[in-house]
């Protein structure tokens, strides 16, 4: 098993580089569905509380959008694009095991409305720049001490 | 390298744990410098969790009644009572951007390592648990806990026990306990243990203080600057303060995980294990190993603490029981590991069926969370 597959990043989405949450377009809307990746996930452990802002809030990209007790810690959950939350999953808020679970596709955890998708997503990682991003970020992370 | 080093005594909770979440943001934007702060609360406030409610952790209306300020850490964990006689630790420093800080885990060690060194310099025999704890033989000396700030700044916290009026804690906080006896305070007395007692002497704070610094000093390789909050920190420090840690929106807010409670009984030849969980979702929060079989008070205190903040997951619950057993060979005696997997894995099914009860009730506890602290 390579390391890609221990963590596995989709390629379907784009990613922040550096709070490793997730963001994918959904064209049928034109809403963005939010999460946090396999990487993030590694490096707090098992999630035991999640808060998310509410719907009708405002996010802007690199500010919190909700937080989390996991394993090792306490954080802010950062927004990776601006816009207002128009849904969030209350089953991440309720259960935040899932979130470990599913973190693609059950443990997404709001819905933004983008107010600059086309800038803001020109700043996320994806298509082509995955495998290098994943591969460096494994090492990181490692080298870091976050994952084993 | 140069730290600041402030120490504040007697200061009120919610300017003590403003000060711990606004220079953990300003470290990590490089507006301000990386700082160890060693300070006492006003006696007494209780603190709990992050993510805790209130009115499962604490007695409020004792707490009301005896001036016992209550407020929330922006850390994880459990609740706890601060004042004159706990020295809280609070280190703040960049968390990225700066390969000198970037080793989130070695960060940890050497914070746990700064403590320990303290403390070894008085003679106590300390060791860090991984994730939360530093103990003394299975019992528990401090706290620790981690918050990392939208700013990427780290802030290590700790709360270190100089001493401790067990008899006030366990009036303070909810325990599962039914009634406050001599036989439940010696039960805590066998958990948790103090650097005077540790040291069988009334070390003054101030000493335990100093050596705290040295420790870090040794462990971190800095020089400590003794120093204060600047003008522009104070100024954020009180806005925090305002906005969140003298909110009731902040520390009354309630979280959408209800606790669970299970316990379960099993009978051995040498004697009666019962174990009670307390579960938040799938996470066991908190363990207690009671019954009548003979075991070493350090081993069950060392099973208890391994349990604690740890996921329910049967196989990894089963691993860390045995682990405890096999480096603990001897002082359980004669009750054998899989007896004590049997009763924790049956506490923990309890728990998780009355967590199912509650949220299939519509008049049960599950709360939505609310205010502005999402």
């Amino acid at each position: 098993m390579t390391t890609a597959d221990t963590y596995h990043i989709p390629s379907d989405r784009a990613y922040d580089r550096e709070h490793h949450m997730w963001a994918q377009f959904d064209p049928a809307s034109n809403d963005v569905f939010v999460g946090i990746d396999t990487l993030g996930l590694a490096s707090l452990g098992d999630l035991a509380y999640v808060t998310l802002k509410h719907v009708g809030q405002s996010v802007k990209r690199g500010e919190s959008l909700g937080t989390l007790e996991a394993a090792k810690m306490t954080g802010d959950l950062i927004a990776p694009i601006s816009g207002t939350i128009v849904a969030r999953n209350d089953a991440t808020v309720s259960n935040p095991g899932l979130v470990n679970q599913s973190p693609y596709v059950d443990g997404w955890m709001v819905v933004i409305k983008p107010s600059d998708w086309e800038n803001e997503s020109a700043q996320l990682v994806s298509g082509d720049g995955l495998p290098v991003w994943v591969e460096s970020e494994v090492k990181r992370y490692r080298s870091q001490g976050w994952i084993d | 390298m140069d730290w600041r080093l402030i120490t504040d005594d007697d200061v009120a909770a919610s300017f003590g744990l403003a000060a711990d979440e606004a220079l953990a943001q300003r470290v990590g934007m490089n507006l301000s410098q990386p700082t160890l702060r060693l300070y006492t609360y006003h006696s007494y406030c209780a603190l709990v969790g992050r993510f805790q409610n209130v009115d499962n952790e604490i007695r409020v209306e004792y707490c009301r009644d005896n001036g016992i300020t209550i407020n929330r850490r922006p850390t994880g964990g459990g609740a706890i009572i601060m004042g004159a006689d706990q020295l809280g630790v609070a280190l703040t420093i960049p968390g990225r951007g700066d390969d000198t800080y970037s080793n989130a885990r070695e960060l940890m060690g050497n914070f746990s390592e700064g403590l320990v060194r303290g403390l070894n310099q008085l003679g106590v025999e300390a060791r860090f648990r991984r994730k939360n704890d530093i103990e003394v033989n299975g019992k528990k000396l401090v706290g620790l806990g981690v918050y990392r700030a939208p700013s990427g700044g780290l802030l290590f916290h700790a709360s270190m026990l100089v001493d401790l009026d067990i008899a006030l804690m366990l009036r303070v906080l909810n325990t599962p306990f039914e009634k406050l006896s001599d036989k439940e305070i010696d039960t805590v007395a066998g958990r948790i243990t103090t650097v005077r007692r540790e040291t069988g002497s009334r070390i003054a704070l101030d000493k335990v203080r100093c050596v705290i610094a040295d420790g870090f000093v040794s462990a971190f390789e800095v020089n400590l600057v003794p120093s204060d909050f600047t003008s522009e920190e104070h100024a954020e420090i009180e806005k925090l303060e305002q906005e969140k840690y003298l909110s009731e929106d902040w520390v009354y807010q309630l979280t959408a995980v209800p606790d669970s409670n299970g316990s379960a009984k099993v009978k051995t030849d040498a004697g009666l294990i019962d174990v009670s969980v307390t579960m938040a979702g799938t996470i066991i929060k908190a363990a207690f190993i009671g019954g009548d079989f003979f075991a070493s008070e350090n081993a069950v205190a060392d099973l208890e603490a391994s349990l604690r903040w740890h996921t329910s997951q049967p196989d990894k619950v089963a691993a860390t029981i045995e682990k405890i057993f096999q480096s603990r060979k001897g002082e359980f005696n004669g009750i054998q590991p899989e007896v004590m997997i049997e009763a924790v894995t049956k506490a923990v099914a309890r728990a998780r069926v009355a967590d199912s009860q509650m949220r299939a009730d519509p008049y049960g506890c599950y709360v939505n969370p609310g205010g502005a602290y999402a």
